[in-house]
């Protein structure tokens, strides 16, 4: 596929004296696993949330499969599903309670929303907590029923900021595997980590931001260009690769008594 | 003092300062509710000491003395986060044997206004009934016994129910706390006043049986001892001393426990699937299709399980049932009271989306249109009619039958439904234009620096539904005014019936646009705090 799932052109925003994103442009690939990449505070959330219609950007314009975010936000919200990081989920629902009021909310028949969640709650491992209040979830639970949610509506591109954040191994796992499947199928998903190995097993398209800016983007080769890793290669983009870790602790390790 | 001792009641000092330091409203705050504890307990102090020599001096002070140990026993439920060394299981990483452990969290409880209020007014309880010699020497053992007692109270209480109250459900109770203090104060407020008007002889059964049971009874061994029955003195100090021991063995049992045992709060319960919440689907199934029935259900739905939301209804409904029906049973309230019902409930339609907190986003990315947001708005609004309408016509009816005012049914219940449009049709449109974030722990409803927005939204809001409603008042003063036009009052039903419809769905119809137009504004200001 060659059209772009994704294009976003001079993106700004600004929060108070400090830049948050500092005029990207960008255009992700559909069809491809995408990985948004960059150390803590690079303006990842800021980024996915503008382009995903939560925040208003300062200045620029994000399409998404040809339609502009905000001026047909119709065309725009039926095609994409969303996870965000931070926001909360209506936790006094039980699971599957969630699931039908988010299905509905987008006009889907009923019939049609029930039989989809409890796929998707079987395939997420969440049969067993269906019943239970969200709010009781743990971590990995709240990160599944999000996804769930974001899938119901079958999107064609979906946008996940840390979905494996706090998540433990078992859930993240099941998690891969569903995103593995829907790709597979010839959506998009773009996600945004920090955690290199993880971008680099899952990912076939990285776009690294640092500082409110994009820094490089291409294929997981063309990122990684002569280094061994995607980590090695984004601490060099970073600027963080030579830095010392202190020759000043010298008296930490085994054997010394205090 | 050991060296354990010393660290935890520094760090107990240390806390307090640090917890005044951080803004001049919580030093204030702090100010303001010592001085007033202070001069509270003083004031019963001075009673308890005009007391002496009174016959039933010995009475006021036993009892005084159980209530206030059932106030230690209680408070730490509803206050969990009060005091953050009352949570143990901070503490649980050093090596610490449970002795000096205990030794120092009772001393760190002493420190604080709680104690020297407490202090204070058993200095009056103890002090009440002695007299002699035999009196003065048991009254500072008995002071000791019973606030020591006190403290080891509230600890117990506190740390067998950690998990409680660090857990969701302790939390969800934690914000409903504030109304059961009310309604715990206006039985103490029936019972005082009936004391007042029959005597505290009343009380001497009550008391006598107190007097053996600690903390209590060390302050009757206070009388006895002033009364020369020694035996009985011993005795009762002994069941305080022995009560003591008791509840700090306890407190030092549940606190190993604790400490020890790993915390079951994360553990999936086995058959946590297995209930069934199918008994909301009967109601859901009478609601309408599509979107402004979900929006419906999942309303309702958090009316009961939310805590906030919960607390905000359950005060509307009993204001809007209080005010009216207190003021006709006491003969003093007019029929016209009964609004009270609809504007109460109506206040319920402001900050809809605040009501959401950051979950606003699900909302925000379904709505894509005028006409989406138009269906969400109307799925709220019909929630919140299903309860608002039955009610309010329920509080003008008992309202009318309490003042055997009949014939102003009619135009009571025609206002009363005009109100609760105009508050429907403001709420919403302020739900839109000054959304504010609503705080989920501790009893604050808004974010810190959005006090005034709500302000602005709640106050202006209700000062244009009056304004909308002028237009209905000013015909009923009319018809009460000119010659037989009270016949024609009847006419009000109707007329304010569609009025208020006519407002409500054009309230709807204009905030629908301007929620569509400013989801991301919304939810910035929902997301705060």
């Amino acid at each position: 596929m060659t059209e772009a799932a994704v294009r976003v052109r001079g993106l700004w925003k600004r929060f108070g004296q400090q830049v948050a994103v500092g005029g990207i442009d960008l255009e992700l690939p559909a069809g491809r696993f995408v990985g948004l990449v960059g150390p803590n505070g690079a303006g990842k959330t800021t980024t996915l949330s503008m382009v995903t219609g939560l925040l208003r950007p300062d200045e620029g314009t994000v399409e998404i499969a040809g339609h502009d975010v905000w001026r047909d936000p119709v065309a725009v919200k039926a095609r994409i599903g969303v996870l965000p990081e931070g926001l909360r989920l209506f936790e006094r629902l039980s699971g599957r309670e969630l699931l039908a009021y988010s299905g509905r909310l987008r006009g889907l028949p009923g019939a049609e929303v029930d039989k989809r969640a409890t796929q998707l709650l079987d395939v997420l491992d969440l049969a067993g907590a269906q019943h239970k209040l969200v709010v009781d979830y743990s971590t990995g639970m709240r990160k599944k029923i999000g996804l769930a949610a974001a899938l119901l509506h079958n999107p064609e591109v979906l946008f996940l900021d840390e979905p494996f954040e706090g998540v433990d191994p078992v859930s993240a796992q099941t998690i891969r595997g569903v995103l593995e499947r829907y790709t597979a199928s010839g959506a998009t998903v773009v996600f945004s980590s920090h955690v290199m190995e993880l971008v680099e097993s899952l990912c076939d398209w990285v776009a690294v931001l640092a500082a409110g800016r994009i820094r490089a983007t291409g294929t997981l080769a063309e990122v990684r260009g002569a280094h061994p890793t995607l980590q090695a290669a984004f601490l060099e983009l970073v600027g963080a690769h030579d830095r010392h870790t202190g020759s000043d602790l010298d008296w930490l390790g085994g054997g010394a008594v205090r | 003092m050991t060296s354990v001792t010393s660290t935890v009641v520094r760090l107990k000092l240390s806390l307090l300062r640090n917890g005044l330091r951080q803004s001049g409203g919580r030093r204030a705050a702090f100010v303001f509710s010592a001085v007033a504890a202070v001069l509270f307990a003083l004031a019963q102090l001075l009673g308890l000491l005009l007391l002496r020599g009174h016959a039933h001096a010995d009475v006021a002070a036993v009892t005084g003395t159980a209530v206030l140990a059932l106030g230690w026993a209680v408070l730490p439920l509803f206050f969990p986060s009060g005091d953050e060394t009352l949570d143990p299981t901070r503490l649980v990483l050093l090596p610490l044997r449970p002795r000096p452990l205990i030794r120092s969290l009772l001393a760190a409880s002493l420190l604080g206004i709680g104690p020297l209020f407490t202090l204070l007014i058993l200095a009056g309880c103890v002090l009440a009934p002695a007299h002699g010699p035999a009196g003065y020497v048991v009254a500072p053992v008995a002071l000791v016994l019973v606030l020591l007692s006190c403290v080891a109270l509230a600890r117990t209480v506190a740390t067998a129910n950690v998990r409680l109250l660090t857990s969701r459900k302790g939390r969800d109770l934690a914000v409903l706390s504030g109304l059961v203090i009310a309604v715990g104060a206006q039985a103490v407020n029936f019972g005082a006043q009936r004391l007042g008007s029959s005597g505290l002889g009343q009380l001497r059964p009550v008391a006598d049986v107190l007097s053996w049971i600690p903390p209590a009874s060390a302050v009757a061994a206070v009388r006895s001892a002033s009364e020369g029955a020694y035996g009985t003195t011993l005795t009762q100090l002994a069941l305080s001393a022995l009560g003591l021991t008791l509840l700090l063995s306890t407190w030092s049992r549940v606190l190993t426990r604790l400490m020890t045992a790993p915390d079951g709060s994360t553990l999936q319960p086995a058959d946590a699937g297995t209930r069934d919440r199918a008994g909301t689907g009967g109601l859901a199934r009478l609601l309408p299709g599509g979107r402004i029935g979900t929006v419906m259900e999942r309303s309702l739905r958090y009316i009961w399980r939310d805590p906030k939301t919960k607390a905000a209804w359950v005060t509307s409904l009993a204001i809007g049932l209080i005010v009216p029906v207190f003021n006709a049973v006491q003969g003093t309230g007019s029929v016209y009271f009964a609004c009270f019902a609809a504007g109460m409930l109506g206040i319920q339609m402001y900050n809809q989306f605040g009501q959401d907190t950051s979950a606003f986003w699900m909302v925000a990315t379904t709505i894509s249109s005028p006409r989406d947001a138009h269906a969400e708005l109307r799925g709220r609004a019909l929630a919140l009619l299903l309860i608002a309408l039955p009610y309010s016509v329920l509080v003008t009816v008992v309202t009318s039958a309490l003042l055997g005012a009949w014939s102003r049914l009619p135009e009571v219940l025609g206002l009363s439904l005009a109100l609760l449009g105009a508050m429907l049709a403001t709420g919403a449109w302020t739900s839109a234009r000054f959304p504010y974030s609503i705080p989920q722990e501790g009893h604050k409803n808004i974010a810190a620096g959005q006090g005034s927005l709500a302000w602005i939204s709640i106050l202006g809001g209700m000062i244009a539904a009056a304004l909308l409603c002028a237009p209905l008042i000013a015909l009923t003063i009319t018809l009460h005014v000119t010659a037989g036009g009270t016949t024609w009052t009847w006419l009000l039903l109707p007329t304010g019936t569609a009025y208020g419809t006519t407002l409500t769905c054009t309230g709807l119809r204009l905030s629908a646009p301007r929620t569509a137009s400013r989801l991301p504004e919304i939810l910035g200001a929902v997301s705060k705090g």
